[in-house]
């Protein structure tokens, strides 16, 4: 084992962890707001991917704005399912929203399948993406490099927006106590609705930075990286943003380490790893990292 | 008005998602066909076999279909790239009145789910795909298999990487969640070094991964690595060509016949996709009479060449039923299914089939196929011996 070989490991689960971040960071910022796990969410992340494939093949788009419409196409899908699947339920018990999420999960899956076809697909990505960066001996491409810097551009923009923004501030005192918020003269619905809209964006980015990098989209390509994601959370803290980010980053890494470090024979049980790793955070610290203790909203 | 009905209830029968069995017809042969036709990689392998199936069934039958007369009727099921629906859907088939056989599934696990229902219903299940020379051995005397055992395949491709190639010392990648694959690797790695190879490294992984980075990085590391065996399936045969490629690892990729998909070249694009070589079904480089009539009736029915040599397996599949069929000069499945094991020389396309006794997979001729800047071309065809 030597530094570049480790440099190398630790460069490939910055790369998995940037885009664990992007989902991770919409299951905690909705979790935080209705108190809702989104088990959807790993279907915009494909839908995303999708929408890349579409602007890519359908209008030629070039890239800026094939991001800008996957964004906005992310965003639409999140409101959309808000509006049509959870809002006629909020102030129903937890595990209705649960239970609803499992289903809009499903039949945007099924949905998926019929319309495009469960054949894996492709798209060309521009050949700029593709290039080769040399980094000190690492092998990088500029998508590697872009991947990384669009998240974090991504993930400061968020965080500067729920700090400083009116409508940050607003989202926050949302999470906090919905009935005061309602008091200030806050629009609940609103600020649901923009929680959902920029985590689903988010996802939808991750999907097609997936996309171009692994070449390869199906429609059920969202369940896996879509749970693991929520472990991501569940490590981060769920409810926090910048926990998600660190728990989606700790998870990248830990994964491609796993994968790395151990002997090549325990490469195929890397799954199992990180949902073992999500039992033993559970028991540990239930809370996560950056999680505050959740007391039960009266 | 009669004749409008049976059209009715063939397009009925024969369409994808037939939901339920219709009563058959009293003349009609029933076929069953399980493929994945509606989900995961082997889609690109299951779905021309399945349009190689109907071909072969609508060519019997417009040539006055078999027994005097009667006509094959096949029902496709879809079992949607899981095990467990591909029981279900064994077990459906099965049932159906006066099925005389089943064909189907590219992959040995899929092949073990199902197989072993017909084994209990005394029907004949002969698999177009499947490649485990295991399979009879493990399900029983209903179980044939119409390509060559993964035995055959890995053989010839060790020795093709020895001998013609000059490689030494390889790689060895196993997706450890397929029978195929699993087995594969090992018969890989058995000729290898038996041969005086050298196996350097070994890495696992499963058939949902996507991010290989980890194994890249690990494969780069390591000195002195003259070629990768990577023993996968079509989910992960693109992606793994791709990141190996744009790690910038030039080295020589082998594989087996779950690389034949054009996901090889589309997911890492032309440029990439080179330097690969893989085994698979004979019949590209066969200017054979079979395989030159069921090249242009390919063509005519789907208005493109075969995707790649499973559609000739599924086309063969369909053919040695029918042969067995007419042998038999009966429809009962017992009868079939001797007929079958007695099969001495069936002029298929993708080679010559012919059970030796007791044994229920054919020895076959291996394509070895060579992938050049996203060109798939025959490089040798490779009989073995005995």
């Amino acid at each position: 084992m030597n530094g570049a070989y480790l440099l190398s490991q630790v460069a490939n689960g910055l790369i998995l962890g940037s885009m664990y971040a992007l989902i991770a960071i919409g299951f905690s910022m909705i979790y935080g707001i209705v108190r809702l796990i989104n088990f959807a969410h790993g279907d915009i992340f494909t839908i995303g991917a999708f929408a890349t494939l579409a602007s890519i093949a359908v209008i030629q788009a070039p890239f800026p704005v094939v991001l800008a419409i996957v964004l906005v196409v992310g965003a639409a899908v999140g409101l959309l399912i808000e509006r049509a699947a959870f809002r006629p339920m909020r102030g129903a018990p937890q595990v209705t929203g649960f239970i609803a999420s499992l289903a809009v999960s499903i039949i945007i899956e099924n949905l998926a399948v019929l319309t495009v076809s469960a054949q894996p697909r492709t798209f060309a990505v521009p050949a700029y993406l593709n290039r080769l960066i040399p980094l000190g001996g690492l092998n990088v491409r500029m998508i590697d490099i872009a991947i990384v810097l669009l998240a974090i551009i991504l993930m400061i923009a968020l965080v500067l927006f729920v700090r400083f923004t009116k409508i940050g501030v607003a989202m926050r005192a949302t999470a906090e106590n919905y009935d005061v918020a309602r008091l200030m003269g806050i629009n609940i619905n609103r600020m649901i609705g923009i929680a959902f809209a920029i985590g689903s964006a988010l996802a939808a980015v991750a999907g097609l930075m997936w996309g171009t990098k692994y070449g390869q989209i199906s429609p059920l390509m969202g369940v896996l990286p879509g749970l693991k994601a929520f472990v991501a959370a569940v490590i981060g803290g769920v409810g926090s943003i910048t926990g998600a980010v660190l728990g989606g980053y700790v998870l990248g890494m830990a994964e491609v380490l796993f994968v790395g470090l151990l002997p090549p024979e325990y490469s195929g049980y890397r799954n199992a790893f990180v949902f073992g790793a999500l039992i033993l955070v559970l028991l540990v610290m239930p809370n996560g990292i950056l999680g505050r203790s959740t007391e039960q909203r009266a | 008005m009669q004749n409008t009905m049976k059209r009715l209830a063939l397009a009925a029968v024969t369409s994808l998602s037939a939901a339920f069995a219709l009563p058959a017809l009293a003349q009609d042969i029933n076929i069953a066909a399980l493929y994945n036709v509606s989900s995961g990689g082997l889609t690109s392998l299951d779905v021309p076999s399945l349009q190689g199936a109907q071909l072969k069934a609508k060519m019997i039958n417009d040539a006055g279909g078999l027994l005097g007369g009667r006509k094959i009727v096949v029902t496709a099921i879809d079992t949607k790239n899981d095990t467990g629906e591909t029981a279900t859907a064994a077990k459906r088939a099965v049932s159906m009145q006066g099925l005389v056989a089943g064909i189907g599934q590219s992959d040995t696990t899929f092949a073990l789910a199902a197989a072993p229902l017909f084994q209990t219903a005394k029907i004949p299940f002969v698999t177009s795909g499947a490649t485990s020379p295991d399979l009879p051995g493990m399900v029983g005397d209903e179980m044939f298999l119409v390509p060559f055992g993964d035995d055959v395949q890995a053989h010839a491709m060790a020795e093709y990487a020895y001998n013609t190639l000059g490689i030494k010392t390889v790689a060895v990648w196993t997706d450890n969640a397929m029978d195929y694959t699993t087995g594969l690797s090992k018969y890989f790695k058995e000729r290898f070094t038996a041969l005086g190879g050298k196996v350097l490294i070994e890495d696992v992984y499963t058939t949902t991964d996507q991010d290989f980075s980890a194994q890249v990085a690990r494969l780069q590391s390591t000195e002195g690595v003259g070629a990768l065996f990577a023993s996968s399936g079509p989910d992960t045969a693109g992606i793994i060509i791709k990141q190996v490629r744009e790690a910038g690892l030039k080295l020589p990729i082998f594989a087996g016949d779950g690389f034949d998909t054009d996901l090889i070249v589309t997911v890492p694009g032309k440029e990439l996709s080179d330097n690969v070589y893989f085994t698979t079904h004979a019949y590209v480089g066969l200017d054979t009479g079979p395989a030159n009539e069921f090249r242009t009736a390919y063509k005519k029915e789907y208005g493109k060449d075969p995707e790649n040599a499973f559609a000739a397996l599924g086309y063969d599949t369909m053919g040695l039923v029918a042969d067995a069929i007419t042998r038999a000069g009966s429809t009962d499945p017992v009868a079939v299914t001797k007929a079958l094991a007695e099969t001495q020389k069936y002029d298929a396309v993708t080679g010559t089939i012919a059970y030796p006794a007791g044994k229920r997979v054919p020895s076959k001729p291996v394509a070895i196929m060579h992938v050049e800047k996203g060109t798939v071309k025959l490089d040798t065809t490779v009989t073995p011996k005995g």
